[in-house]
């Protein structure tokens, strides 16, 4: 039994050894390293790409049209607009008959782009029949919400309540409701109206 | 092959440092409180304004048609709207379509998961038989809860009346 084992564990080492010597374990050595360098390589890129997937990812997720809207997730600013704006409208649209001129100066400086145009154009249209039916007209915004928020430019509905009164007494009250879609702008530190549509 | 080592080490460690700030990044606004409120808010305006065009919208030209726009009526309600319209008898009449022409949210409440909404609606009425179609415009406010699977559902509609001013409010 020793000389059939010796023989046979003397053989392997031998030949490994022998093997060395004749440089076979450099050249298995050298695909190891290289499998190695090569799965680091790959582990690198796939590091990289991840991260570069999930930054992609955060991008989009903030530039999203829901993350850029503001509307309501800022409630400061959101508050601010639909102020500036319900007050603006109900300052436009309420006069006396000897005070159109108030409510034409108040337009100036909350009215800009388009809405001015429109709102001047009207006001030409109807300036003397109001005052000789002496008509007095008064507007509140009832409900204000802002749909579209983005840095300086803002997009609301409002619903306004109009009461006018003709000739000066109680008898003639009228009461109507309007619905506007309004584009705003942010001007210095105020909120500008640029565009009113009915609705 | 000291140097490629470290080398390989250092741009190892940097690709790691890459990878868990992405990582990191990512989920900051994956998590980010505002950025899931503004999703609530849209999902809320979306489902609000499809939920008040099918209230508004009822095809009573068939009886069979009537019963279906009822059913859709309950589908886009809930809590005491939606049992109060169950009791709706369907019956042929007059039809009516109504589009929103726009719709904001006013309020949103994503913890208790009810929102507010404003908007206007254009109706076109049909009466039954060979009417003429009249348009009607409306203004609407409703109020929202979000059911079980996210969806938000109309709990209450109702038109937002028009209020003569009150005596010395003029300005």
């Amino acid at each position: 039994m020793t000389p059939t084992r010796l023989p046979g564990e003397d053989v392997p080492v031998e030949t490994e050894t022998v093997e060395t010597e004749n440089g076979r374990e450099p050249a298995a050595e050298v695909p190891a390293g290289r499998l190695r360098r090569a799965g680091l390589g790959v582990l690198i890129a796939a590091l990289v790409l991840g991260g570069g997937g999930f930054l992609y990812g955060a991008h989009q997720l903030r530039s999203s049209a829901p993350a850029q809207n503001r509307a309501l997730t800022d409630t400061g600013a959101t508050t601010r607009v639909a102020g500036d704006v319900g007050s603006a409208l109900a300052r436009i649209f309420s006069y006396t008959p000897e005070g159109t001129a108030a409510a034409e100066r108040s337009a100036r400086t909350v009215l800009d782009g388009r809405a001015a145009r429109q709102y001047e154009t009207l006001f030409a249209r109807v300036r003397d029949d109001l005052t000789e039916q002496r008509v007095t007209l008064s507007t509140r915004a009832v409900r204000t919400g802002v749909i579209e928020l983005d840095g300086d430019e803002a997009h609301l509905l409002v619903f306004l309540d109009q009461t006018s009164h003709k000739g000066g007494s109680k008898a003639e009250v009228t009461t109507a409701a309007a619905q506007l879609s309004v584009t705003a702008r942010l001007e210095g530190d105020r909120w500008r109206i640029v565009d009113i549509k009915a609705r | 092959m000291r140097r490629a080592r470290i080398l390989t080490g250092a741009a190892l460690a940097l690709a790691v440092g890459f990878c868990g700030t992405g990582a990191w990044t990512y989920a900051q606004a994956r998590t980010d409180d505002s950025l899931a409120y503004g999703r609530e808010r849209d999902a809320a305006l979306a489902d609000g304004r499809a939920g008040i065009a099918a209230l508004t919208t009822l095809d009573a030209s068939t009886r069979q048609r009537a019963e279906q726009g009822i059913r859709a009526w309950r589908a886009a309600a809930t809590g005491p709207l939606r049992e109060e319209l169950g009791g709706t008898d369907a019956k042929a009449g007059t039809s009516a379509r109504g589009t929103v022409t726009e719709a904001a949210v006013t309020a949103l409440d994503t913890r208790s998961g009810t929102a507010k909404l404003i908007a206007t609606v254009r109706v076109e009425i049909t009466p039954a038989g060979t009417g003429r179609p009249a348009t009607d415009r409306k203004r609407l406010e409703a109020v929202l809860a979000r059911t079980g699977d996210g969806e938000w559902k109309v709990r209450a509609l109702n038109a937002v009346p028009v209020e003569a001013e009150k005596e010395g409010g003029d300005r």
